[in-house]
This record gives C-alpha cells, structure tokens and sequence, in this order.
C-alpha cells in the first residue's frame, strides 16, 4: 500500500513536470466527498474507529482491497492523486505568478488581497498564472 | 456512558457573542475564509495547558469573563458541524466534506498566514473527567487530519479539549448544540 501510495507520488511529479497547465484539479472537500460517497459504507465496515489522519483510511482500505467495493478501489487512487494535485497547484502559485504580481500587483499588499488583485486583472494576467490560479481552486 | 456524537466546530464570527447555529448547518469555503480572515489587531500568546486549566477551574463561568478565554473569545471564529461515532474520536464519512472544507479554508491566500486554535467542546452527559478527555482528543484528531491528510502546517495549529466547562448560553448543558468544536484565527503565524 505504501508503494501504491509512492507510484501515486511519482507519477504526480512527472505530471506536474510535464504539464503545468492540466485540466481542472479537485478541492479538498470534493476528493473527500467522493470518498464518502464511494468508501462510506467500506470505511464503517472495515476500518471502524479510524481516522482520516495519517494515511489510515487509505491504509485500512488498501489492506482490505480484496474485500471492498471495486468503485472504492478506484476511488481512494482518485482522490489520494487530485488531493496532491491540488497541494501542487498551489505550491506553484507564488513562483508562476511572481512575475504578474511584480507587473500588475506591486503595490498591493497581503496575499490575499495579491491574489483577489490577479483575479481582478485576469485578462492581463500570462497564461501561466491564470492557470496556476485556477488549479489552486482560488477562483 | 457519554453519547457525543456531534462536535460542532465553532468558527464564530468576529465578535459576535451569539454563535448562529441554525446556520452551521451549510458551510462553504467561502464563508470559512470571510468569517475568519476578519482578524483585526495582534493575536494572544497561547498556552494550551493554562488554557484546559482555566476551563477547568471555570466553575459553570462563560468563556468570555475569563481572562485568558475571554481574549480567545474575541477573535473570529465560525461554526461547522462534525459528526463523530458515538464516544470515539473516529470521524463519520458523512463529515469528511465538512473537514475539506476547512482546509482548502485554510490553504486560501486569506488564511495561509495565520494560525488557528481547534477548541473541543462537549455535552454534559457523562463524567467531567472523560468529557474532557474526549473533547480533546477530537480536537487532536481534528488537527492531525487537517495537518496530515490535507498538508496544513501542524505549526499552524494548535488543539484543547475543554469537555463540558463552556456551555453555549441559554442551553441546557446536555443539550447537542455543546458538541461542539471551535476554531479560531490566532493570528500571523511567524516561523519561530
């Protein structure tokens, strides 16, 4: 499970590399809900009593992969992978749009505001950064 | 035998000294980065074990006359719901999307700066001693979810249980409305 859980981490890295500019990552809430929704009933059954916390959900649905629901075993894949993806995305952020917020955001101060300036600015903001603050889900 | 299966967590807004709980229910990203992000002025120094102390010693006192609660009080703060398994720390799926919710909160440009106390609360069914206990390992659970599962920096959060000592005003002290967790905005959180 572990090594499923590396594979996973590999593979995100190579996509990050190779592809700044993927298509939509997920919020954090929605991976969990899918989760929810396809682990549910597995969790309660087979991992009661156990948290989300340190990899023990996925841990005790992975140990137990021959007897949960073929959806939940593709689902825990999905939602391990989006939730990277989205911590990526916004680990990008900063260094993709430094140049845009040094250019059209410079005098603003706080991150916050930075941010709600880029997206006030969107049509004159790189491609780059647009993306960077889509995938971070800040839209 | 203590039956608290609802924490809710508190994320009151501002100053507002009467937490909505009839809008706890629906909670959106939103709403948990505006109703925090409102923190104006330095935040408190925090001592979790003067903290669990003074609730405590509290004697049926409201959180906001105490001198070192009574700041805590005044910073933002918001309300979301958390379901847990009947006298466990274990989380139930159904309110795994309220946890996501509170961290792409936090992960927010708005909020990445600041710190967050995680209080857990409880009803008043059962002992003092295991409520508290209890209370506080939720609180824990919470923060180590949030800090694993969804990368928020552990050195952004901070956890108390203070069982039953802070019932909400006006309820009676077993009333599920006090299962409750509170998180709330400490400030600029600065690298030691």
């Amino acid at each position: 499970m572990k090594t499923r859980r590396t594979i996973a981490a590999t593979l995100l890295i190579g996509l990050a590399l190779t592809g700044a500019t993927r298509a939509e990552t997920l919020s954090y809430a929605d991976a969990v809900t899918n989760l929810a929704q396809d682990c549910g009933a597995d969790i309660k059954k087979f991992c009661h009593g156990l948290n989300l916390g340190n990899g023990r959900i996925a841990d005790c649905l992975q140990k137990n992969a021959a007897k949960i629901s073929p959806v939940c075993v593709g689902t825990i894949t999905t939602v391990l992978t989006s939730i990277s993806q989205r911590e990526q995305a916004q680990a990008a952020y900063v260094g993709v749009c430094k140049h845009d917020i040094a250019q059209l955001c410079s005098s603003v101060k706080g991150d916050g505001y930075r941010l709600a300036c880029l997206i006030k600015a969107e049509r004159r903001v790189g491609k780059a950064c647009n993306q960077a603050i889509t995938d971070a889900g800040w839209r | 035998m203590t039956r608290i299966r609802t924490l809710l967590l508190t994320l009151l807004v501002a100053t507002s000294m009467t937490p909505d709980f009839t809008a706890a229910q629906e909670v959106s990203e939103q709403r948990i980065v505006s109703g925090l992000g409102k923190l104006v002025g330095a935040a408190p120094l925090i001592d979790i074990a003067i903290l669990r102390q003074e609730a405590i010693d509290s004697g049926g006192v409201a959180m906001a006359s105490l001198p070192n609660w009574g700041k805590i009080a005044k910073l933002p703060q918001m309300v979301v719901e958390i379901d847990f398994e009947n006298d466990s720390v274990m989380i139930k799926p159904e309110s795994y999307r309220s946890l996501g919710l509170i961290a792409d909160a936090l992960h927010h440009p708005n909020l990445w700066a600041y710190k967050f106390l995680i209080v857990g609360h409880s009803s008043s069914t059962g002992s003092d001693k295991h409520n508290l206990e209890l209370s506080e390992k939720r609180a824990v659970a919470i923060g180590e979810i949030l800090s694993t599962t969804f990368a928020v920096g552990p050195e952004r959060l901070y956890a108390v249980g203070v069982g039953e000592y802070f019932p909400i005003d006006g309820t009676k002290g077993d009333a599920a409305s006090n299962r409750r967790v509170q998180l709330v905005n400490l400030g600029i959180f600065t690298a030691p």
